[in-house]
C-alpha cells in the first residue's frame, strides 16, 4: 500500500522540484542586441566599433547631421528661410521676441544632448584601460579628435566667446562616466584648455589616414588651427594651418574640380579638399531629416535659400557661384543652394573641416603683422576658385579675409561664429523678417539658453543659465 | 507525513469498496410550471458522473447501495438535492435560479462558491457578449463591470481598446489589466508596427466565451502577484456538455454610420471658405491685388466645391455568422464552432474580417483521471487607414484640404498635383496599401488526477501564439511614397508564449461534522513570451501601382530582425477557511521570479488575506423573511505591475547600430538600475452584497483603496552624462472608489419580466510623491503631488475682447486680469481632468410573452476632452490654407460683437491657435449603448421544424449619444488620453439578427 502511494505522488514531487531547480537560469535572459560596457569594449576590435558609434553620434540631427551646419548660416546672414517653409529654424530665422528661441526649443536641447552622448562614447574610449599599441593609440587620437569637436561645437554656441571674455561660464566639462553627476559650467577658458590638450593628444597619438569621415593627425591640426583663432592667438593658429598645409598632404579643390566635389557624397581617401566630414551612407542616414532635404530644391522640404547680398557678392568667374541657382520659391524670385545636393541614397555629408579653411586661418593669422603672408594664402584660395585676385591692404584686407571666409565657408555652419569671435553686430538682407536684420552683438539671443530639460535636472546649472532666458 | 499519506489512503480505499453494490433508481424532473427540464444533469451527491434527462424530463441512474441522495442542477435553475431513502422513483421540481450564493465563479487559477467568496468578482456571462458588432471582447465589456472603464480611442474596426479597472496607477507602465485565457495568462494590447491601430484580442470570436471574471481587488488578484495590479479579466471558453448534440447558429447583419456628430464642426464649404479667407486677408491688411492673387492660389476661381470629409465617410456594414456544436456523453463532451466576422468602418479603408474556430474535447478516461484539450483559433485581416497628424488620414485630411480643390480632376482621373502640398487621401486609398494579417492559437492540453477524494492534481499546458504579418505599400506616383518613388515594408512579428502551471487542490473537513473546512491550491507555473521581428523596406519602385511588395523595389533599406523576450517562474498558494458557511477567511501568496527584474529583486512576494461574514446565516437572522441574502466581506493584499519594465531595462547596456559609412558601430544605450523591481499595489476592499423582497432586489456595494508605491518613473539626468533619463522605483499614487451594482426585478410573472440592472462607480485618483517632489509637464499634462494623475494643464481662456476681436487669455494663474499677449508659462493652471469622475450603465430588458426589449444606456461624467487639431480648423486664421469649421463663422466682426471665437486673420491672430483651455470641452455624456427589440418563437411552433430554439431581433449600437458640452467637436469617448485625434469615428450601427438552436 505505501508503495502505490509513493507511486502515486512521486512523479508530481520530482516534476516540481525539477520546476523549481531550473528556475535560476530561466528567468535570467540576456537581450538579443545589446551587450553590458564590459563585454563591448573588451577588445582592440570593440574599440574601434564603439569609435564608429561615437562618429555615427555627431550625425545627430541636431549636430552635425543638420542643425549646426544650418545654425551657423541661419543666425547669420547666408540662409534665411523660405515663406514656404515646414517650419524648421524658424525661431532661429527671427530674433523677435515673440518668435525667437526659448530654453525650451527642442533644436537646442537636440545639441546639447547629442553633444554629450557622443562625449560619453568618446569618453569611454578615451578611457579604455585595454594596453597600448598603434590601432589602440589611433581610435584614442580620433576619440580626442571628436571629443574636442564635440567641446568646441558646444562653448561656442551655449557660451560667451572666449576674444570677448575667457572667464566667462563655459559648458560643463565631463570626462568620466557618471550618470548621477550634475555638473556646472567650467571656464570658457577651462574648455579651451582641454580641447586644445584633446587635440595635442590627438595629433601625437594618430598615425594613420582613413579618409575624408575619420579624424587624421592632420585633421586635428587643422581643427586646432580653427580653435586657436576662435581664441585670438593668431601666432599658435598660424602655426598649426601651417603645419597642416605644408605637412598634411592634402590639396585644394580647383574650379574644374570644383562642381564634381560638391555633387559627390563619397567618402574620400584622395585628400582632396576635405579634412572631415561627418559621413550620412545610403542606410545610416536622417532620411527626411538630412540637411540635403532642408536645402535641395529638388525634395520635399528646401526651406532654406541664400541670402541675396551673398550670391551677388560672388564674381562672375567665380566657380562658386555655380553652387547657387535662381528659382522660384512661394512666388518669389529667389537664390537655391546646390552644396548639399544628393537627397537619395548615400545622402550628401557634412564637411567641417576643409583645406581651404586653413589657408584663410593662416591669411587671417598673418594680420595685421604680416599682409605679405596674409594676401598669398588667401589668393592661393581667390586663384583656385576663379575668383578675383584680392590686393587691399589695412583693414580693408582684414575685411577682405572675412568676406572671402563667408563664400568660401557659406553654408557650412561657420558665418554666426565668425561674427561671434569677432564680437560684431550682425546685418542681414531684406530677405530676413523685418524686425529681424538687424543683430547687435550684445543680443542675448546670440548665445543659446542652457536647455531647460538640463536646467530642471542639474541643480548646480540653475543659477548658471545664460542672461535674458 | 507518512501517517497522513496511510490514512488517505484508507479513506481512498473504503470509498473504492462502497462502490461495488448498486440500484437503479428513475425520475423526472421538472419545473415550477410542471413543464419538463430536459438536459438537467443528476448525480449522486459527491461523486463526479451521473447522467442528464432527457426531452421529457425523464433519467435513470444506477446508485451505490449507501448513497443517501442526489444532486440535481441544471443551467437557470437552483440546484437541488433530493434525499433517496427507500425510493426509487423520484419526481424532482426545481426552482427558477435567483441571485444566487451558490452560484459558483470562475477566479484565479479555479473556482469558488460565490457565497465563499472574500474578493471582488464580477462575472459576465455569454449573453451579454455574444454577437455584439464589437470587433473584440474587451469593447463589448463597455457598461458591463461596476468599476470597469473600457473606452476606445477609434472606431477602426479592430482598433485597440483601453480597459482602466479602479483607476489609473502607473505612470511609465501600463494600466491594462491582466488578461487569463483558459489559465493563460496571454500577450494583449496592439502588437502590430506598422498598423495605426490594432488588437491581439480581435481573434477572440466573443460568441466563444462562457463567463468573463473581473477580478478586482486583492483577495481575488493577488494570485496573479507582479502582473495583478491593474485587475485581471479571467476569460473562460464554452465547454460542452453531456447530451444530445445541440446545434447553434447566431448571424447578424447591418450598417453603421458616425455615432456622434457636431453640426458647427462641419467642413466650411467653399465658398464660406473663400469669404473668410478674403476677410483674414483684408485683417491683415495685404493689398487688393496680393488679397485677389492669395485666394486665386487657393482656387477661389476653380469652381469647385468639393465635401472631402463626405467623400472619405461612408456608411460601414457589419455582418457576422457562428456556427456551434456541443454535446457528448457522460464520459466525453466537446465543442465546436466556427465564425466569420465582416466589419467595415464609417471611413473609407478601414476593415476587418475574422475568421475563427474553437475545438473543446473533455475526456474522463477513468473515475480519476480527466483529460482534454482546447484549442482557438482565429485569423484576422485588417485594414487600416493612416491616423492621428499623418497627412495620409483620411479623416484628418478632410479637415485640411480645401473644398475649393477636388479629389478629381474633370477626365475622372484623381488630382494629385493641386492638394496644397497635401495628400489626396481619396487616391491614396486606392493607391497605397495598408494590411494586417494576424493569426492567433489559444489553446492547453491538460490533464486532472484524483489522488484521493479530495485531492487532485492538475497540469496545464498552455500556448497562446500571435503571428501578426504586415504589408505597407506606399505608390511612387503621389503620397508619402513620392520622395522614394515608392516604398514597400514588409513586417513580421510573433509572439510565442507558453505556459505550464501545475496544482494541487485539497478539500479537506478539518471537523467532523464539516462545521470547519478548508479549501487549499499550491502550484507552480513557468511562463515564457519569445517575440521574434523581421522587418524589412525597400524603395525605388517601378513607376506602377501594381507592384506593391518590397521585392519590386530596386533599393533595399531596411533588412532587421530581432528578438524580445521574458520569463516566469512562480510558485503559489491558497487557502480558504470556511466556518458553517458563516464565516470564511482566505489567503493567497505569490512568489514570483521574473527575467524583468534586477538581479538584486529577482524574485517578488505577493500576498493577499480576506474575510467574508455571510450575515444572512445567523441564528439571529432565522426569522428574518427580508433579506435572501446578507454578506460582508472584505481584502487587503499586496500585489505589482511589471510593465513599466522593459524587458532588459534592468541592466547598463551598449547598443549596435549606430553605424557608420555602412560599419558596425556601439554606443551606450541604457543607463541599467540594478534595483530597479516592480510597482508595489496594495489594495484594500470592503463590499457588502445584499438581497431582499424574494430576491427581486439585489445591491452589491464597494468601498477600495489602493495606494501605489515603487512607481517605475524617469528621472531626468543631466544630459551631460550622455543619458537622458534613468528608470528608477520613486514615487506613489493613490486611488479610492466606490461601487454600486444594483438588479431590481419589478414585474416578474409567468408571461412577463421586467429588469433594471444599475451599475456606478467613483474613482479619486491623486499622485502622493514624485522624485524630489517636483511637477513633471507631460505635454498638457501635470503630474504634481497632491493632485490627480492625467490633469490637464493649461492656459486658462478668458474669452473674445469685444472691443477688438482679440483673444484673451488670463495673465496669471490667479485669474486677476487678462491679456492679449499669449501668457507665459507661469499662467498653466489645471484644468480638469481626463478620467471621468464617476461612470456605469443603466440597463433594463423586459420579457413579455416572447417578445423582448433591452435598453443600455452608458453614462460618463466629470472629465475633458481636449481638441488636438482646433488650433487648425478653428484657429482664426492659423493655418490659413487649411479648410475651417462652421464654428469658425461665429467670428468676432466688429466693435461690440460678443462671441467666442476671435477675429479672423489670415495666418492668425496672436496665438489664438496655441493650447489653451478653449479647446478644453466637457466630456460628459450619455450614450444609448444598446437598444434591442426581439421575439422569441414559440417551441410549440418550432417542435414542427425541430428546433429547439429561434429568436430574431433588431438592435441599434451607439444610437444616441448626448453631450453636455455643444461645443464637443467630435465623439466624447477619445481613449483614456482624452484627446481628439481625428480617427475613425466610432460608429452608430443598426443591425438584424437571428439565433436559432436545434
Amino acid at each position: 500500500m505505501k508503495h502505490n502511494i509513493t507511486t502515486k505522488l512521486l512523479p508530481i514531487v520530482i516534476l516540481l522540484v525539477t520546476m523549481a531547480s531550473c528556475s535560476k537560469s530561466f528567468v535570467e535572459l540576456t537581450p538579443p542586441t545589446s551587450l553590458t560596457p564590459s563585454q563591448a569594449l573588451s577588445t582592440e576590435a570593440d574599440l574601434l566599433v564603439a569609435l564608429r558609434g561615437a562618429y555615427a553620434g555627431l550625425r545627430g540631427v541636431d549636430f552635425y547631421g543638420r542643425s549646426i551646419p544650418v545654425m551657423g548660416d541661419i543666425m547669420a546672414d547666408n540662409a534665411y528661410q523660405s515663406a514656404l517653409n515646414t517650419n524648421r529654424y524658424t525661431f532661429f530665422n527671427d530674433y523677435s521676441t515673440t518668435k525667437g528661441c526659448t530654453a525650451g526649443d527642442g533644436n537646442v536641447l537636440g545639441m546639447w544632448t547629442s553633444g554629450y552622448s557622443t562625449i560619453l562614447r568618446a569618453n569611454n574610449i578615451i578611457n579604455s584601460s585595454l594596453a597600448a599599441n598603434a590601432n589602440i593609440d589611433q581610435y584614442k587620437g580620433e576619440a580626442y579628435a571628436i571629443r574636442a569637436l564635440c567641446y568646441f561645437t558646444l562653448v561656442r554656441n551655449f557660451a560667451t566667446p572666449y576674444a570677448d571674455n575667457p572667464a566667462a561660464l563655459g559648458v560643463p566639462i565631463v570626462t568620466t562616466y557618471n550618470p548621477d553627476l550634475k555638473p556646472g559650467r567650467s571656464k570658457v577658458s577651462e574648455v579651451y584648455a582641454l580641447m586644445i590638450d584633446d587635440l595635442n593628444k590627438a595629433y601625437t597619438l594618430m598615425t594613420k589616414y582613413s579618409n575624408s569621415s575619420q579624424f587624421s593627425k592632420y585633421a586635428a591640426k587643422g581643427l586646432q588651427a580653427k580653435i586657436y583663432l576662435n581664441m585670438g592667438d593668431k601666432t599658435n593658429a598660424k602655426a598649426a594651418a601651417l603645419d597642416v598645409i605644408n605637412n598634411g598632404g592634402f590639396t585644394l579643390v580647383t574650379p574644374t574640380t570644383h562642381a564634381a566635389y560638391w555633387a559627390s557624397a563619397t567618402v574620400r581617401t584622395d585628400k582632396l579638399e576635405t579634412l572631415f566630414e561627418v559621413s550620412s551612407d545610403a542606410v545610416a542616414n536622417l532620411a527626411f531629416d538630412a540637411l540635403s532635404y532642408l536645402y535641395s530644391q529638388a525634395g520635399n522640404y528646401g526651406d532654406l535659400l541664400c541670402a541675396d547680398d551673398l550670391y551677388n557678392s560672388f564674381d562672375a568667374t567665380d566657380a562658386r557661384k555655380a553652387l547657387y541657382f535662381p528659382t522660384t520659391r512661394a512666388g518669389v524670385p529667389v537664390f537655391g543652394v546646390n552644396k548639399y545636393p544628393v537627397i537619395s541614397g548615400d545622402l550628401s555629408d557634412t564637411k567641417v573641416l576643409r583645406l581651404s579653411e586653413l589657408y584663410l586661418i593662416a591669411s587671417e593669422a598673418s594680420l595685421p603683422a604680416n599682409e605679405g603672408d596674409a594676401l598669398t594664402y588667401v589668393n592661393f584660395l581667390t586663384f583656385r576658385r576663379g575668383a578675383n585676385t584680392i590686393t587691399s591692404s589695412g583693414t580693408q584686407l582684414f575685411e577682405d579675409v572675412i568676406k572671402e571666409r563667408r563664400k568660401e565657408l557659406a553654408f557650412e555652419g561657420d558665418r554666426f561664429h565668425d561674427y561671434q569671435r569677432l564680437k560684431r553686430d550682425i546685418t542681414r538682407s531684406t530677405n530676413y523678417p523685418a524686425t529681424s536684420r538687424s543683430i547687435p552683438y550684445s543680443t542675448f539671443r546670440r548665445l543659446l539658453p542652457i536647455p531647460q530639460t538640463e536646467v530642471d535636472a542639474n541643480p548646480t546649472i540653475k543659477a548658471q543659465q545664460n542672461p535674458g532666458y | 507525513m507518512r501517517k497522513l499519506l496511510t490514512t488517505l489512503f484508507c479513506v481512498y480505499a473504503v470509498l473504492l469498496q462502497v462502490a461495488a453494490q448498486n440500484r437503479t433508481i428513475k425520475g423526472k424532473v421538472t419545473d415550477a410550471n410542471n413543464l419538463p427540464v430536459a438536459n438537467a444533469s443528476v448525480v449522486v451527491t459527491g461523486a463526479t458522473s451521473g447522467t442528464t434527462t432527457d426531452a421529457g424530463g425523464n433519467f435513470s441512474i444506477s446508485v451505490p447501495a449507501n448513497a443517501k441522495s442526489l444532486s440535481i442542477s441544471s443551467l437557470n435553475f437552483a440546484p437541488q438535492q433530493v434525499s433517496i431513502g427507500g425510493k426509487s422513483t423520484i419526481a424532482v421540481s426545481m426552482a427558477a435560479k435567483s441571485n444566487d450564493l451558490q452560484e459558483v465563479v470562475v477566479t484565479g487559477y479555479g473556482t469558488s462558491k460565490k457565497s465563499d467568496l472574500t474578493g471582488s468578482v464580477t462575472t459576465v456571462k455569454a449573453a451579454d457578449i455574444e454577437n455584439l458588432p464589437f470587433s473584440s471582447v474587451d469593447k463589448a465589456l463597455q457598461g458591463k463591470v461596476a468599476g470597469l472603464q473600457s473606452v476606445a480611442a477609434s472606431g477602426q474596426p479592430g482598433a485597440s481598446q483601453n480597459i482602466i479597472i479602479r483607476g489609473v496607477s502607473s505612470i511609465s507602465g501600463s494600466n491594462n489589466p491582466l488578461w487569463v485565457i483558459d489559465g493563460i495568462p496571454v500577450n494583449i494590447g496592439d502588437a502590430s508596427r506598422l498598423q495605426t491601430t490594432a488588437n491581439l484580442l480581435s481573434t477572440l470570436n466573443p460568441n466563444d466565451i462562457e463567463s468573463i471574471s473581473v477580478l478586482k481587488d486583492a483577495a481575488s488578484q493577488s494570485i496573479y502577484g507582479s502582473r495583478a495590479a491593474n485587475g485581471v479579466i479571467v476569460v473562460t471558453t464554452k465547454k460542452g456538455k453531456a447530451g444530445k448534440t445541440k446545434f447553434r447558429f447566431d448571424t447578424e447583419l447591418g450598417q453603421s454610420n458616425t455615432a456622434y456628430t457636431n453640426p458647427a464642426y462641419r467642413p466650411l464649404n467653399a465658398q464660406e471658405y473663400v469669404n473668410i479667407t478674403r476677410e483674414g486677408l483684408v485683417n491683415l491688411g495685404v493689398a487688393q491685388a496680393t488679397i485677389d492673387a492669395t485666394l486665386a492660389s487657393l482656387g477661389s476661381t476653380s469652381g469647385v466645391d468639393y465635401n472631402w470629409l463626405n467623400n472619405v465617410s461612408r456608411n460601414g456594414t457589419q455582418q457576422q455568422y457562428n456556427f456551434s456544436a456541443d454535446g457528448g456523453n457522460d464520459k466525453t463532451t466537446f465543442y465546436l464552432s466556427g465564425g466569420r466576422f465582416i466589419q467595415e468602418g464609417t471611413t473609407i479603408n478601414s476593415k476587418l474580417t475574422r475568421t475563427n474556430f474553437n475545438v473543446r474535447i473533455n475526456n474522463k478516461a477513468t473515475e480519476r483521471i480527466n483529460i482534454g484539450f482546447n484549442l482557438n483559433g482565429g485569423y484576422v485581416s485588417q485594414r487600416a487607414p493612416l491616423a492621428g497628424g499623418a497627412f495620409g488620414n483620411p479623416v484628418l485630411s478632410s479637415y485640411f484640404l480645401l473644398p475649393t480643390r477636388s479629389a478629381y480632376n474633370t477626365d475622372g482621373t484623381y488630382n494629385i498635383t493641386n492638394t496644397g502640398g497635401l495628400h489626396n487621401t481619396i487616391a491614396l486609398t486606392e493607391w497605397d496599401k495598408r494590411f494586417l494579417r494576424q493569426t492567433s492559437l489559444r489553446g492547453s492540453v491538460y490533464g486532472e488526477y484524483k489522488i484521493f477524494e479530495n485531492l487532485k492534481f492538475k497540469t496545464n499546458f498552455g500556448v497562446d501564439y500571435n503571428v501578426l504579418e504586415e504589408d505597407q505599400y506606399n505608390n511612387p506616383l503621389h503620397g508619402d511614397g513620392a520622395a522614394s518613388n515608392g516604398r514597400a515594408f514588409a513586417y513580421y512579428t510573433r509572439y510565442f508564449n507558453w505556459v505550464w502551471t501545475n496544482t494541487l487542490d485539497l478539500q479537506q473537513n478539518i471537523t467532523k461534522n464539516g462545521d470547519l473546512s478548508l479549501n487549499a491550491q499550491i502550484g507552480y507555473e513557468s511562463q515564457k513570451s519569445n517575440g521574434y521581428f523581421t522587418s524589412l523596406q525597400s524603395q525605388q519602385f517601378p513607376p506602377t501601382l501594381a507592384l506593391t511588395y518590397p521585392a519590386s523595389g530596386a533599393s533595399p533599406t531596411t533588412a532587421t530582425a530581432s528578438i524580445s523576450d521574458y520569463s516566469f517562474a512562480s510558485s503559489f498558494a491558497t487557502a480558504a477557511i470556511n466556518f458553517q458557511n458563516r464565516f470564511v477567511i482566505s489567503g493567497s501568496f505569490r512568489r514570483d521570479g521574473s527575467s524583468k527584474f534586477s538581479s538584486n529583486f529577482k524574485y517578488g512576494n505577493f500576498y493577499s488575506i480576506g474575510g467574508t461574514w455571510n450575515i444572512d446565516r445567523e441564528k439571529f437572522m432565522q426569522n428574518n423573511r427580508f433579506f435572501t441574502q446578507l454578506k460582508l466581506r472584505s481584502s487587503y493584499g499586496v500585489n505589482g505591475n511589471n510593465t513599466a519594465i522593459g524587458n532588459y531595462d534592468a541592466l547598463p547596456l551598449y547598443g549596435y547600430g549606430f553605424n557608420y559609412n555602412q560599419l558596425p558601430g556601439s554606443a551606450p544605450s541604457n543607463v541599467g538600475n540594478p534595483i530597479l523591481s516592480w510597482e508595489l499595489n496594495k489594495p484594500f476592499n470592503i463590499g457588502l452584497d445584499m438581497s431582499f423582497l424574494k430576491s427581486r432586489v439585489s445591491i452589491t456595494a464597494e468601498y477600495y483603496t489602493r495606494t501605489t508605491s515603487d512607481l517605475l518613473l524617469g528621472v531626468p539626468l543631466s544630459r551631460t552624462s550622455g543619458f537622458s533619463t534613468a528608470t528608477r522605483n520613486i514615487g506613489s499614487m493613490e486611488n479610492k472608489g466606490f461601487e454600486l451594482t444594483l438588479n431590481v426585478i419589478p414585474v416578474q410573472t409567468k408571461n412577463t419580466r421586467w429588469d433594471i440592472d444599475f451599475n456606478f462607480a467613483n474613482n479619486k485618483n491623486q499622485v502622493l510623491s514624485l522624485p524630489d517632489g517636483n511637477d513633471i509637464v507631460n505635454g498638457s499634462f501635470l503630474i504634481r503631488q497632491g493632485v490627480a494623475l492625467n490633469s490637464f494643464f493649461l492656459r486658462e481662456w478668458a474669452g473674445v475682447d469685444a472691443a477688438n476681436g482679440d483673444p484673451l487669455w488670463y495673465a496669471d494663474d490667479k485669474r486677476g486680469s487678462t491679456t492679449n499677449i499669449y501668457p507665459g508659462v507661469a499662467a498653466r493652471v489645471i484644468a480638469g481632468n481626463a478620467q471621468p469622475k464617476y461612470f456605469g450603465s443603466l440597463a433594463t430588458s423586459v420579457n413579455f410573452k416572447g417578445f423582448y426589449l433591452q435598453v443600455s444606456f452608458y453614462y460618463n461624467y466629470g472629465n475633458k476632452v481636449y481638441d488636438t487639431w482646433g488650433s487648425y480648423y478653428l484657429g482664426s486664421g492659423f493655418g490659413a490654407v487649411y479648410n475651417k469649421v462652421a464654428r469658425q463663422m461665429n467670428r468676432w466682426m466688429k466693435p461690440g460683437d460678443v462671441t467666442d471665437i476671435p477675429k479672423y486673420i489670415y495666418n492668425g491672430n496672436k496665438n489664438f491657435q496655441s493650447s489653451s483651455t478653449f479647446y478644453l470641452n466637457d466630456g460628459d455624456f450619455v450614450r444609448l449603448r444598446e437598444l434591442q427589440v426581439g421575439y422569441t418563437i414559440p417551441k410549440e411552433v418550432l417542435a414542427k421544424a425541430k428546433i429547439t430554439s429561434a429568436n430574431f431581433y433588431v438592435r441599434g449600437t451607439n444610437l444616441f449619444t448626448w453631450v453636455k458640452d455643444k461645443n464637443i467637436p467630435f465623439d466624447p469617448e477619445q481613449g483614456t488620453g482624452s484627446a481628439t485625434n481625428l480617427n475613425v469615428f466610432i460608429p452608430r450601427t443598426v443591425t438584424v439578427g437571428l439565433n436559432i438552436t436545434f
